[in-house]
């Protein structure tokens, strides 16, 4: 079936033909390689849920045509995010 | 008994003491425990000792530099300057703030804090290892959990309360834990560190500790009001919203 993924930080959107079987986290992963962002940074909105990634889109009972939004996950706090190289 | 004119002017805490539910002993004999004295570290320690706790702990292990300063209200140039540690300088204003106030301060690492001997956990951390290494070790102690992040222009508060409600390890994915074994890697000597992308944005800061803080007051409270599970903001969109985040079953920290 067909869903829509909405990027909430520019508002563009993909349509994405996705299976039962699929996984939340295989729905960020590609909207995220696709719109060129890190996956880890990243959460999936539904309405008013954050979806669990390790869940099927069975079990987050999306549907054909459902929108669902790309979500920046904050990981800051403190006065700089140091990153190991 | 005999009331004196301006008296009421004469109480800290008059203002306060006007909201029905506000009870100041419950307040100043809270345990509260202020993970990380950056931005959001130095805005959470402000709203706590202006809202009457009393008995607060810092623990952070950085110094502070002069970068520091546009969003930090209790580091000034004299204390970048010579290098002070942010978690010593915090403690010290309280005081100044709060004289009565007992406030303690470790200059270390978040994991060799024990956090069951706090009341309420506030997290204002910038990585996601020291914030699983709090909500496993709280979500076991049952010790609420109010955790910050921001990111830019956009923030969230997630409030944790064992058993009652989600973690946040319940809403992690795989690529998250791809980048904490990145992080935990960083162990060794040689590591560097660098400082890049997205700053945290004082009025962002300010807006997420806020919450922290009020969450903070419901629970000191007992009330069942707290945000469930996630308050989220984008200033760049102009909203919040409440977001809900189901315990996962397969999370180990409900299983136990
Ligand atoms: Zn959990």
């Amino acid at each position: 079936m067909k869903i829509s993924v909405k990027d909430a930080e520019t508002g563009n959107r993909i349509s994405m033909e996705v299976d039962d079987d699929n996984t939340i986290e295989e729905i960020i992963e590609e909207a995220a390689n696709y719109w060129r962002k890190n996956p880890g940074a990243y959460v999936i909105r539904f309405g008013k849920k954050i979806l669990q990634a390790e869940n099927t889109v069975k079990e987050a009972r999306l549907q054909e045509e459902d929108v669902i939004e790309l979500i920046p996950d904050p990981e800051g706090g403190k006065c700089f995010q140091k990153i190991c190289l | 008994m005999a009331i004196r004119v301006g008296e009421n002017d004469m109480d800290i805490y008059s203002r306060m003491k006007l909201y029905d539910w506000y009870d100041i002993k419950k307040v100043k004999n809270k345990k509260i425990l202020v993970a990380g004295a950056g931005a959001l570290g130095n805005e959470v320690s402000k709203n706590l000792i202006l809202s009457g706790y009393e008995n607060i702990t810092i623990v952070d292990m950085d110094y502070i530099v002069h970068s520091n300063l546009s969003r930090c209200i209790f580091f000034k140039r004299k204390d970048a300057n010579l290098h002070r540690k942010k978690a010593e300088v915090i403690a010290e204003r309280l005081v100044e703030i709060n004289p009565d106030a007992k406030i303690r301060y470790y200059v270390d690492k978040i994991e060799s804090l024990d956090v069951k001997n706090y009341d309420i956990v506030l997290g204002c951390l910038d990585n996601i290892a020291s914030r699983l290494y709090l909500n496993s070790n709280c979500y076991f102690y049952h010790i609420p959990y109010i955790d910050g992040a921001t990111h830019g222009l956009i923030g969230k508060v997630q409030v944790v309360i064992p058993p009652e409600t989600s973690c946040l390890q319940c809403g992690m994915n795989a690529t998250h834990s791809k980048f904490l074994e990145k992080r935990f890697s960083c162990t060794g000597k040689n590591v560097k560190y660098f400082e890049p992308n997205m700053p945290s944005d004082i009025n962002t800061t300010s807006i997420i500790a806020a919450i922290q803080v009020q969450e903070a007051l419901k629970i000191t409270h007992g009330m069942k009001n707290y945000i469930k599970n996630i308050f989220y903001y984008d200033g760049n969109r102009n909203f919040f919203s409440i977001l809900q985040l189901p315990i996962n079953p397969k999370c180990p920290n409900h299983n136990k």
